[in-house]
């Protein structure tokens, strides 16, 4: 490839993805450095697993944030998922796609009305979101007793969680299922008309709707999807884990934001694409494990956490100056 | 309004009613957030009176009053961030922050109260200027900046005070917090007047124009920087007042209690008006809808809602708030 065609190819988003990766794998070497071992085999899946959680809820924000919105409701839709699909399945392999189904319907239809708030009725999507966060926690921790309901207490069946946990080539196949959320999520944003309305009203809503975009259909859609994947999130990490606790999708919220951007999402609209937000995904996971490695103390990684979320934001999630 | 439906009015009701119906319009979201606090408190008293069979007394007021000072002052603070376009998230992680060090260095002597309740102000101030200067100087988004900031301040806090604990001397508690009388409306009407005075001062006329349009208020000389600047530090020392009113209240500390303050500050100035696209809405709405936001606990609590389902009805009531609040926007723009 020529220079210039190089030059070409290396667009600001392209750009920003590489770093991304080149993060990760900078630090996977200083966390090798730090333990030995960090960087083999075994770590690295460990790794990519976590990360695969925090790229499904990524999925979603991507979706949204690349409208402009942004999506709240994350940690409570989350955990509402996980706990609907324990007490709905009761631990039964035979009940397990009744739940599923009941779990994903569960979390596309918070999400779409989300949608219907922000496109119908103008709600700001900051505090659509908030709203919906609050509704699904009160619902979630009143329908199951402050989680004192016997059903809570179910595991998740069988069925879901050897889905996640076992491996195909030597590969768990809960990274199988990211590797397709990847690829199906790429494709429907660079290759389908939707793909091309999400990014026109990403751009300019007005404009778009002028060109003959159905904006409010593109929107409810798009927090539908958001929903959607919180709710996959939370079946796949009680499916990992085995049970449903409280609070358990509250570190998603910051996860998946900071994921987007660092993968070089705009966080106002128009460009980004999910390969990016992933990559975000993994960047973010490895240093939080670098963090553990080092033994650092709950308020230490916190801090740190912050700092290096500013640090990466300042290198390059600036505004164009006279904005 | 058309002109012939004037005409045959008499010639001096004409400016009047204008006058009128042109402070109705432009305090419609404030005046819609004193009715939503009148209905609540009317609510409130009812049900009190049908549970507990006699009338709120001097007791539920006090406590109502402490409840919502921390809040008040946080949304206060929300306010002045959110007019100029931006948001705080890291409301609750400088609560938490200044909660925790006021917890920890309180001793029962004046000049230690007076010089702590300074300290933990500049400390709050301090953050907010970290807030500011990165949204204003490094040019970067409020929501991401807050974020980040929260997990540091949240981080700082923990590592002050890693278990509840602390303690705050009794007369501190009784000036911020009285447990025996609301003398902490003080407060309210202290903030009420500084947010008059600050509304009339160069700074808040600067604030109020960026967030109705930047590009023309700098063209028309404002410093938006410094404006944008200052109104994160104003955010981080009112949050800070808020931490040292929680732990005067709960006389101790404990690092994370600060947490929900930064969606509550958020869900009381929408309530109270404040348009969360800038440039409209007063910390006065902001003070408003702590109180509502602290009835409708109350009225939950009173009315033996399950507490579990608390945060259900606030984000029902958000929703309710905000609709109402565009919708009845919406046909004041229309009829005027």
């Amino acid at each position: 490839m020529s220079v210039m065609a190089m030059r070409q190819w290396l667009t600001v988003g392209r750009r920003r993805v590489l770093y991304a990766c080149g993060a990760a794998i900078l630090l996977f070497a200083v966390g090798n450095v730090l333990r030995p071992g960090f960087a083999g085999l075994a770590s690295v899946e460990a790794v990519l697993v976590v990360a695969s959680f925090v790229g499904l809820v990524a999925a979603g924000q991507t979706f949204v944030i690349l409208i402009g919105g942004i999506d709240l409701s994350v940690p409570w839709i989350l955990n509402a998922a996980a706990i609907l699909l324990v007490t709905s399945s009761l631990g039964e392999n035979i009940r397990a796609p009744y739940a599923l189904l009941l779990t994903l319907g569960m979390g596309a239809l918070a999400g779409m009305v989300n949608g219907l708030g922000i496109a119908l009725l103008g709600v700001p999507a900051v505090v659509m979101t908030l709203a919906m966060n609050g509704i699904m926690q009160g619902l979630t921790l009143g329908l199951s007793g402050g989680m004192t309901c016997s059903a809570c207490a179910s595991y998740a069946p069988p069925l879901i969680q050897q889905a996640v946990h076992d491996r195909l080539l030597g590969i768990p196949m809960a990274l199988y299922l990211w590797l397709a959320v990847i690829l199906i999520v790429s494709f429907v944003l660079s290759l389908t008309m939707f793909g091309r309305a999400t990014y026109a009203v990403g751009t300019n809503p007005r404009a778009s709707y002028l060109a003959g975009v159905n904006v409010s259909a593109i929107t409810v859609t798009l927090y539908a999807l958001s929903g959607l994947f919180s709710a996959l999130a939370g079946i796949i990490l009680v499916g990992f884990g085995g049970q449903a606790s409280l609070g358990m999708g509250d570190p998603y919220l910051f996860q998946s934001i900071a994921a987007v951007v660092i993968g070089g999402v705009y966080i106002l609209g128009g460009r980004g694409s999910y390969v990016g937000a992933a990559a975000g995904a993994v960047t973010l996971v490895t240093l939080v494990s670098v963090l553990l490695t080092m033994n650092m103390p709950d308020y230490g990684r916190s801090i740190t956490y912050g700092v290096i979320i500013l640090m990466l934001l300042l290198l390059y999630g600036r505004e164009e100056a006279g904005s | 309004m058309p002109s012939e439906a004037l005409a045959d009015r008499p010639a001096i009701a004409k400016p009047r009613r204008r006058a009128l119906t042109h402070g109705l319009t432009q305090n419609a979201p404030v005046l819609l957030a004193l009715t939503m606090l009148i209905v609540s408190l009317v609510l409130y008293v009812a049900i009190f009176l049908l549970t507990q069979h006699h009338l709120p007394g001097g007791f539920e007021i006090t406590t109502t009053v402490n409840d919502t000072m921390p809040l008040a002052a946080a949304a206060a603070g929300q306010t002045l961030v959110v007019l100029t376009r931006g948001i705080d998230l890291s409301v609750g992680g400088i609560i938490d922050m200044s909660n925790a060090i006021a917890a920890v260095t309180l001793r029962d002597t004046p000049a230690s109260m007076s010089l702590v309740t300074v300290m933990v102000l500049l400390i709050g101030a301090a953050a907010g200027l970290v807030n500011g200067l990165l949204v204003a100087v490094g040019r970067l988004q409020p929501i991401l900046v807050t974020l980040a900031t929260l997990s540091i301040f949240q981080g700082i806090a923990i590592r002050i005070l890693p278990q509840p604990g602390g303690s705050v001397p009794q007369i501190y508690t009784n000036i911020l917090a009285n447990p025996n009388a609301p003398w902490s409306l003080v407060y309210i009407a202290l903030l009420g007047a500084l947010w008059w005075a600050f509304r009339r001062s160069s700074l808040g006329v600067a604030i109020l124009a960026i967030g109705n349009d930047p590009m023309a208020a700098s063209s028309n000389g404002i410093n938006v920087v410094r404006a944008r600047v200052m109104a994160y530090v104003l955010a981080g020392m009112l949050a800070a007042a808020g931490g040292l009113f929680l732990a005067a209240s709960a006389t101790g500390g404990d690092a994370t209690t600060g947490d929900s303050f930064t969606l509550r500050s958020i869900v009381a100035i929408v309530l109270g008006g404040v348009s969360l696209f800038g440039g409209r809405g007063s910390a006065v709405g902001g003070i408003i809808g702590a109180f509502i936001t602290i009835m409708i606990a109350n009225l939950l609590f009173f009315a033996h809602v399950n507490q579990l389902y608390e945060s259900f009805f606030e984000g029902v009531f958000l929703l309710i708030a905000v609709v109402a609040a565009s919708g009845i926007g919406y046909l004041a723009r229309r009829r005027a």
